[in-house]
């Protein structure tokens, strides 16, 4: 028996050892995603993006010659769990800065964790604008937020379709109410009258007694926060009960992804969407990543596996730059952060009461033909928008 | 039978995922599927109930309803093979008919009111009519269909009358399985399919059978009716948000002022009479 622990006492030594003697070559970083449950889609797009990041990185040395080492961690996008991860990670794994989570409940938590503990904090995908709002001095932001998602596509209401009102549906979350009041403002400020504003519970089955009461309002645009299964739903009882408009807009998540047109077939044609990121735009580095994805995975990633993919090299870009891979000396590098990434140019600002926020152009897309092709702003768009639309019985 | 299941969801899911197989890789309709997704899961629930939840019963214990626990895990048992089998990404069935609807207005020009009729709705609605009536017919007018009304009034009675209570059980789980099985098959071309789509669907058929009362299967249906038009109406009057409210506001209203459901109002008025 004694032998028996002995043995045991001297593999676990040994263990211990082998493990500091690799953790002077690689850089460990643990991200935590939703890898269950309903955001689990983005979660495992944003997990393979950060993988092709870093071989690649890897490929070219690593980080100040440390091999990135990347590995998971799965909140099943429950705040609670996320909390609980990134706890353990600042606290017992003395990781120096927290990258990662998706949906913005989650977000918010991780980021009071991270402010509490001093340790940076960059948001990837998270859209609700208080995650940036809130003096946090170690939460930083690449992605736009919501009150900035759709500025391409307001640009694109207000100079394209011209209308008079608007419908915003949009579900009840942070991320539905914050993308409806957004609108709602940016609206008012266009001259567009919103004639209903409504919200839904997520995961309905029957939209018809909401559609039904949009129906009877007939706004001239019909503006919908949802996420993807909500928003071909949405768009196949739209079509079903031949609900009328000249522009359907949809704002970014559900009706970005391919999905989307998967799902709700023809019913998706012709809705335009604010977008972060289109792998058909002209940008430096977009195509490149976009069809390394495809050839791995079968298929093109949204702006959500791009920003995963561009946080990794924002990261790398602070870390050779920081003095101190202290989380303070890696904060100061992130403030200072100016670089051009495949998913959008970064550097962070406060400004309109935004601290450490990354101001980036958005665009918009529509589906024609069965396809998101990238149709404004016209700098980057690689087609022509469809516009006026055609009616739902005219389509037949 | 005084067995509460609350993996019924989970059981729907389950033929869903059937479902979602035949057609993606053997382009057989969902509605055809009923024809295996049904007794595949007539074949779950008897195996379900011989070997989890008749054991269970059997057992003395310090919770008396330690069975409604075994479906709480039973429900989330099948959930995660689903997740480990299926990944958790959303699941649809993209039939040609999906948004096919008729239009009143398509064969009169100058109709008043505009009218549509959704062809999957109106399928999975006729076809649930179906079933439900002859499950009615099976429960009042066979032999088997008397024994489990038996055994679901009284368990000793039945057992004195000769009934194999046993075997009643086990069969009437199977149906239970095969009929939820159906539903799944009717739901999918209107929905979609994630392993976790059980638990909101438990949640209603809890709530209706409450409302029609514990093991009645016309209050099943008119506490169904009640609850479905009871939520439009929330969700067309007061707003969608506030269908979740309404739909529990009236759970808490019949657990209070009808806490034997509408059948038992039913039964007190044919007795004033």
């Amino acid at each position: 028996m004694k032998r028996l622990t002995l043995i045991i006492l001297i593999a676990f030594a040994l263990s211990l050892s082998a493990s500091t003697l690799f953790a002077a070559e690689t850089f460990d970083l643990v991200i935590p995603l939703p890898l269950t449950g309903k955001q689990a889609k983005f979660g495992e797009m944003m997990k393979r993006s950060y993988e092709i990041a870093a071989e690649e990185i890897n490929a070219k040395g690593g980080i100040k010659k440390k091999k990135l080492n990347l590995s998971f961690e799965d909140s099943g996008a429950k705040p609670e769990t996320a909390r609980a991860i990134v706890e353990k990670l600042i606290d017992t794994k003395k990781q120096p800065l927290i990258v990662g989570e998706y949906t913005s409940s989650c977000a918010k938590a991780v980021a009071a964790v991270a402010e509490e503990r001093k340790t940076p904090y960059l948001v990837v995908a998270s859209a609700d604008d208080d995650i940036t709002r809130q003096d946090y001095k170690y939460v930083f932001r690449q992605n736009a937020v919501n009150a900035h998602y759709a500025d391409g596509l307001v640009s694109f209401i207000k100079n394209v379709a011209k209308p008079k009102t608007m419908a915003i549906l949009y579900e009840s979350s942070a991320f539905g109410n914050s993308g409806a009041d957004a609108m709602e403002k940016d609206a008012q400020k266009i001259g567009v009258k919103v004639v209903l504003k409504e919200k839904y519970e997520a995961g309905s089955v029957d939209f018809k007694p909401l559609l039904s009461k949009v129906k009877a309002a007939r706004p001239d645009v019909i503006y919908m926060v949802s996420y993807v299964m909500d928003a071909s739903l949405l768009m196949k009882q739209i079509k079903e009960l031949r609900v009328d408009a000249k522009l359907f807009a949809g704002g970014a998540a559900g009706f970005a992804i391919p999905e989307f047109i998967d799902n709700a077939k023809d019913a998706a044609e012709n809705v335009v969407t604010a977008s972060l990121w289109c792998f058909k735009m002209k940008l430096p580095g977009a195509k490149e990543y976009a069809e390394k994805y495809k050839k791995l995975y079968g298929d093109y990633p949204s702006y959500h596996g791009a920003s995963a993919y561009s946080a990794l090299y924002v990261v790398k870009d602070a870390l050779d730059r920081a003095k101190s891979w202290t989380p303070d000396g890696i904060r100061d590098a992130l403030k200072a952060t100016n670089i051009s990434t495949a998913f959008a140019a970064i550097k962070f600002e406060n400004k309109e009461g935004y601290q450490n926020q990354n101001f980036m152009d958005t665009i918009v897309m529509q589906v024609v033909k069965g396809e998101h092709e990238c149709v404004y702003p016209d700098n980057v768009a690689n087609q022509k928008y469809v516009f006026p639309i055609p009616t739902w019985r005219e389509r037949r | 039978m005084k067995i509460i299941n609350l993996a019924h969801g989970e059981l729907m899911m389950v033929a869903m995922y059937i479902a979602y197989v035949l057609f993606s890789s053997f382009h057989i309709d969902p509605y055809l599927s009923i024809l295996i997704a049904a007794p595949a899961l007539f074949g779950l629930g008897v195996l379900l109930q011989k070997y989890l939840i008749n054991p269970v019963l059997k057992v003395e214990a310090i919770i008396p309803e330690n069975q409604v626990i075994l479906t709480v895990g039973i429900g989330m048992v099948l959930a995660n093979i689903a997740t480990i089998i299926f990944s958790s990404d959303y699941k649809t069935t993209p039939v040609e008919y999906a948004t096919k609807a008729w239009y009143l207005s398509d064969y009169w020009r100058e109709s008043p009111i505009e009218l549509s009729l959704s062809m999957p709705w109106s399928v999975s609605f006729c076809v649930a009519l179906v079933i439900t009536a002859s499950l009615w017919f099976f429960l009042t007018k066979t032999d088997m269909g008397k024994s489990i009304r038996a055994t679901a009034q009284d368990k000793d009675a039945a057992l004195l009358m000769g009934v194999n209570v046993e075997r009643m059980r086990v069969f009437t789980f199977g149906l239970g399985s095969a009929l939820v099985g159906s539903a799944g098959c009717l739901f999918i071309p209107i929905y979609y399919l994630y392993p976790d789509l059980g638990g909101q669907f438990t949640l209603i058929a809890f709530v209706i059978t409450i409302l029609g009362g514990l093991g009645s299967t016309v209050g099943a249906i008119v506490g169904g009716l009640i609850l479905g038009v009871f939520e439009s109406l929330t969700a067309t009057y007061a707003g969608m948000g506030w269908a979740p409210v309404g739909r529990f506001m009236i759970f808490v209203a019949a657990l209070i002022f009808v806490p034997g459901g509408i059948m038992s109002l039913f039964k007190k008025w044919k007795l004033g009479k």
